[in-house]
């Protein structure tokens, strides 16, 4: 398997839209690291699944070479606008669309003009594919799809892109713990929405920079519930999917609050 | 120095679900993809609920759709003119609409002020390149094809999701009491629009064909037993019955209407025991959908000019 780097990162757009702000501004150095990390590494392709890129029919993957225009958060319009350019590696996108029926899964392809991208698939590819020089391969976040799936999923597309000799970068867009604040917050005094959100976040952390792999499996469940893991968790699920479950250790480049919910940019070494 | 209005009124209100499948079924010119028929019940509904916006001449139409998602507050579209082209994420192959649409925005600003009056977080969208949600959009068309009457676009704030259903519900009932409050202020002659499917339980994949209608029927019996009775009892104006089973429907129909705007509207409308007129009914990739009307400028006018009463002669 060809996985030449693995990251897990928010797919908030504060950090990138605000980044002036310090709690936010910390997750944007993050982000920026490990987009270096993630260019030294030369991939051919990154592999980018977002729990933002909602599907409720069948899996969608993003098949139109060339993705490009002006994005507006639903939620955080004020901030204005999230340009984007990315290039599609449409011959993988095409092989995982045909690849997934093994694992029982349909998948369908979208090559549509003004097909809306999602601000966590903008975000993470601004900070870590900036000028989108790299490839891409896009993968939505099916809602009735559950971790195990996702991961199957994941080791689909890395098994694809194995198959046509590609050097890959896996990453998983979304949040650790997902709980927000709700209303007008001091943005400047910005933190975890609550303790307990804080030390799950912390303890999969120290799992994953440990390279506790069996620890970080036994843990998920609860932190899907107790932690209240965004979208699941699923977007771990796709870099671990991709990783065969195996790394040795992470690097977090960044851990902090974004509007309460737990942004983290973990870079997982993989020897 | 603020205008002085007339009080303004809310005239009716709909049940006006969004799905996409209605308009790539009518094939306007604005939407690309092409059709060869579909989901013609529930086009028909809008058909006669198009002539009831016609005959009511209202100012106003205010759309509530669980398709424009915040998690921080309840927001409003705040721009005089939105246009762009609205591609369906769930359903790029049916839905691909060029749109241009007039907003409200003063009315909206009153929206936004009264709630925050009641202590709700209410924020304004004045993002020029904002895209709007194709439950907005599809609920407008097939209200109003024409688009020349003007709109105010309130999101879905998540809180039925994110906290509880009840605790999301009561936030969606003090909506809906600013929202009346923000029309009566304005003095505009409004239609409210609670863009909600019924049962929401769907099947996982599309028919190779989505027209094609041999397809087409509800996804589960219970589904469609729930919606049938609370069609019932909104027809008999048996509305505080509903509100009563509302959790219960949301949680055994997966109901679409957790997410507010039919909460939102009935609110807005004082939550009235009228019969309620059912335009149609039919499924879509096995979701219940109805098109509902409860006319309020009908009922006002029956109640200030009663019919004479009818005197019955038993021997006739």
């Amino acid at each position: 398997m060809a996985i030449v780097s693995a990251f897990l990162v928010p797919g908030s757009p504060l950090p990138y839209v605000r980044r002036d702000n310090k709690p936010w501004g910390k997750i944007a150095a993050g982000m920026q690291a490990a987009g270096e990390a993630l260019v030294a590494s030369k991939p051919h392709v990154i592999l980018l699944y977002s729990t933002q890129w909602i599907a409720v029919l069948d899996q969608l993957w993003q098949t139109r070479p060339r993705v490009a225009g002006l994005h507006v958060d639903e939620n955080w319009h004020e901030y204005g606008e999230l340009p984007y350019d990315l290039k599609i590696d449409t011959k993988l996108a095409h092989a995982c669309v045909a690849a997934t029926s093994k694992i029982g899964v349909k998948s369908k392809a979208v090559n549509y003009d003004s097909f809306p991208i999602d601000t966590g698939t903008i975000v993470a590819a601004n900070f870590l594919n900036p000028g989108g020089k790299i490839p891409m391969v896009l993968a939505s976040n099916n809602l009735y799809h559950d971790f195990a799936l996702t991961e199957k999923l994941g080791r689909t597309a890395a098994t694809q892109a194995s198959k046509q000799r590609k050097r890959v970068a896996v990453v998983g867009v979304g949040n650790f713990s997902g709980a927000l604040f709700r209303g007008v917050i001091d943005i400047a005094k910005d933190k975890i929405a609550a303790p307990k959100y804080d030390r799950w976040n912390k303890k999969i952390l120290k799992l994953m920079t440990s390279g506790d792999v069996k620890g970080l499996y036994a843990a998920l469940p609860g932190f899907a519930t107790q932690g209240k893991a965004d979208m699941g968790f699923k977007h771990a699920a796709w870099v671990l999917g991709a990783l065969g479950g195996r790394f040795k250790s992470a690097n977090v480049h960044a851990y902090g609050p974004l509007y309460g919910s737990g942004g983290a940019v973990v870079e997982f070494i993989l020897k | 120095m603020s205008k002085i209005h007339k009080k303004g009124e809310i005239v009716a209100g709909f049940l006006a679900p969004h799905p996409p499948h209605l308009v790539y079924g009518e094939n306007p010119p604005q939407n690309e993809p092409k059709s060869q028929c579909g989901w013609e019940q529930l086009r028909w509904a809008y058909e006669r609920a198009r002539k009831s916006i016609e005959a009511l001449k209202p100012d106003v139409l205010l759309v509530h759709s669980p398709h424009w998602i915040t998690q921080q507050g309840h927001h409003f579209l705040g721009v005089h003119r939105l246009c762009g082209k609205s591609v369906d994420p769930i359903f790029p192959n049916i839905f691909r609409y060029t749109f241009e649409l007039d907003v409200d925005v003063e009315l909206a600003e009153a929206c936004c002020t009264e709630g925050a009056k009641r202590g709700l977080y209410t924020k304004m969208m004045r993002n020029p390149n904002f895209r709007v949600d194709y439950g907005t959009i599809t609920t407008l068309h097939m209200i109003r094809p024409q688009w020349d009457i003007p709109v105010v676009g309130l999101s879905a704030n998540n809180s039925p999701y994110y906290l509880s259903t009840q605790e999301g519900l009561e936030e969606m009932d003090t909506l809906g009491k600013a929202t009346r409050k923000a029309i009566e202020k304005t003095g505009r002659r409004a239609v409210l629009l609670a863009s909600n499917t019924l049962c929401h339980w769907h099947f996982h994949e599309e028919p190779a064909i989505p027209e094609d209608m041999s397809q087409e029927h509800p996804e589960s019996l219970s589904g469609y037993q729930w919606d049938m009775r609370i069609i019932e009892l909104l027809r008999q104006g048996k509305t505080k019955e509903v509100f009563r089973l509302l959790p219960q429907f949301i949680d055994e129909a997966f109901a679409e209407v957790k997410s507010g705007a039919f909460t939102w509207m009935f609110a807005a409308m004082g939550y009235p025991n009228i019969p309620a007129e059912l335009h149609g009914y039919g499924t879509v990739i096995g979701t219940g959908n109805a098109v509902m009307e409860w006319n309020l400028q009908k009922t006002n006018r029956a109640r200030r000019n009663p019919a004479p009463r009818k005197t019955w002669n038993r021997a006739a």
